[in-house]
């Protein structure tokens, strides 16, 4: 009798259901930690937190050396640069200012290039191009398989954190972006760019080129070269 | 022998407040849950970028249910709880509210210290969850001092 009024006192019940609360919302909030679709989406909006961001320039203006990206969004293998190598190459030159790096965005393997290319200078109008083009790579399908759809570059513009979406869809809708796509079209002839990626090193020491890119290594030899110091 | 004491009347003060509390925060979330799915913009005064960022953030979504969601089941259960008889609803109602706000507590330090951008939506929200709260325990209350 006694047992059964102690269980059934609501001073008991009000603690359980409080120990419960907490066990409920510790929960949610372990669970709000892990989310988010994956470590690629986290890592895009605190990645890029800190460094500068200016359409397709990323990094500080008057950082000594400039890498042009040569880069088609279809390619695999600029696909495996960008989700291989691109962060370290922010990590170890851009984010402490040695390094700026310019996207020259090409759109040369077929029809969904154009389209994805398009979607990420629209997300570099609100200057976040490069959030969204690593989304672009970490979800990368098969060339010219079709995955490039209106869903499937609204999905990303969702998951780039603090892109105004409404606004992203009307500039891609406002945009066709042919004039940049064409210019970068120019500057790859010039400096006789015909695959991709292609990586072109400015800096006080000179200029360096690489279009077979295969090892990380290849890259800090060519910023120390040009870097001139 | 102590009188024991029921709670007779199904809404009590507290409680009728705890039930249009629960409306104004299913609006909100249904609001809110509809410009996720929507992708739209919610209205928002001033620049309108503090919802957008808080609503495009990492957080905006738990297992992929988005937390305006997870808002609407809270205050549709706080609705349910308030026209259920006597103790069960009472407690029901302090169960779902301290949750509410124990998650609305941690949402608001997000986006205050790790977003760095303020939702209104998100906050009036925050702000009627606590309200909640304290109604529901003010509706418990009768039920402590029957003992």
């Amino acid at each position: 009798m006694e047992k059964n009024s102690t269980l059934r006192s609501p001073r008991t019940l009000l603690a359980l259901l409080v120990a419960v609360a907490i066990v409920v919302a510790a929960l949610l909030v372990v669970l709000s930690q892990l989310g988010g679709g994956g470590g690629s989406v986290d890592d895009a909006g605190e990645f890029y937190s800190g460094i500068p961001q200016d359409g397709t320039t990323l990094g500080e203006k008057d950082a000594p050396v400039t890498v042009y990206l040569y880069e088609d969004f279809q390619c695999p293998f600029c696909g495996k640069f960008s989700r291989e190598m691109f962060p370290d190459l922010v990590d170890d030159y851009v984010r402490d200012g040695d390094v700026k790096l310019v996207s020259e965005t090409m759109a040369f393997l077929g029809p969904d290039s154009v389209t994805a290319a398009r979607a990420a200078l629209a997300a570099g109008e609100q200057n976040h191009f490069w959030p969204y083009s690593t989304l672009l790579f970490e979800n990368q399908g098969d060339e010219n398989s079709g995955y490039v759809t209106d869903d499937f570059l609204r999905g990303l513009a969702e998951d780039t954190p603090g892109l105004d979406v409404q606004k992203w869809e009307d500039q891609r809708a406002g945009n066709s972006f042919t004039k940049e796509l064409k210019a970068v079209q120019g500057k790859a002839q010039a400096a006789g760019v015909n695959s991709t990626p292609t990586l072109i090193f400015k800096g006080p020491g000179g200029q360096a080129k690489i279009d077979r890119l295969t090892d990380y290594d290849q890259i800090s030899s060519a910023i120390d070269k040009v870097d001139g110091s | 022998m102590a009188p024991k004491v029921r709670v007779r009347r199904r809404y009590t003060a507290p409680r009728t407040v705890l039930l249009v509390l629960a409306v104004l925060g299913t609006l909100i979330s249904a609001y809110l849950t509809w410009t996720h799915f929507a992708g739209l913009t919610p209205v928002c005064t001033g620049s309108g970028e503090g919802c957008q960022t808080v609503q495009s953030s990492r957080y905006a979504s738990v297992l992929g249910i988005p937390v305006a969601l997870l808002g609407l089941i809270a205050y549709g259960g706080l609705i349910f709880s308030t026209a259920l008889w006597r103790e069960t609803g009472i407690y029901l109602g302090l169960l779902i509210s301290l949750v509410g706000t124990l998650f609305s507590a941690y949402l608001t330090y997000l986006e205050i210290f790790v977003i760095g951008a303020l939702c209104q939506w998100c906050l009036a929200s925050a702000a009627i969850m606590l309200a909640a709260l304290v109604c529901a325990t003010l509706a418990a209350m009768p039920l402590l001092r029957g003992r």
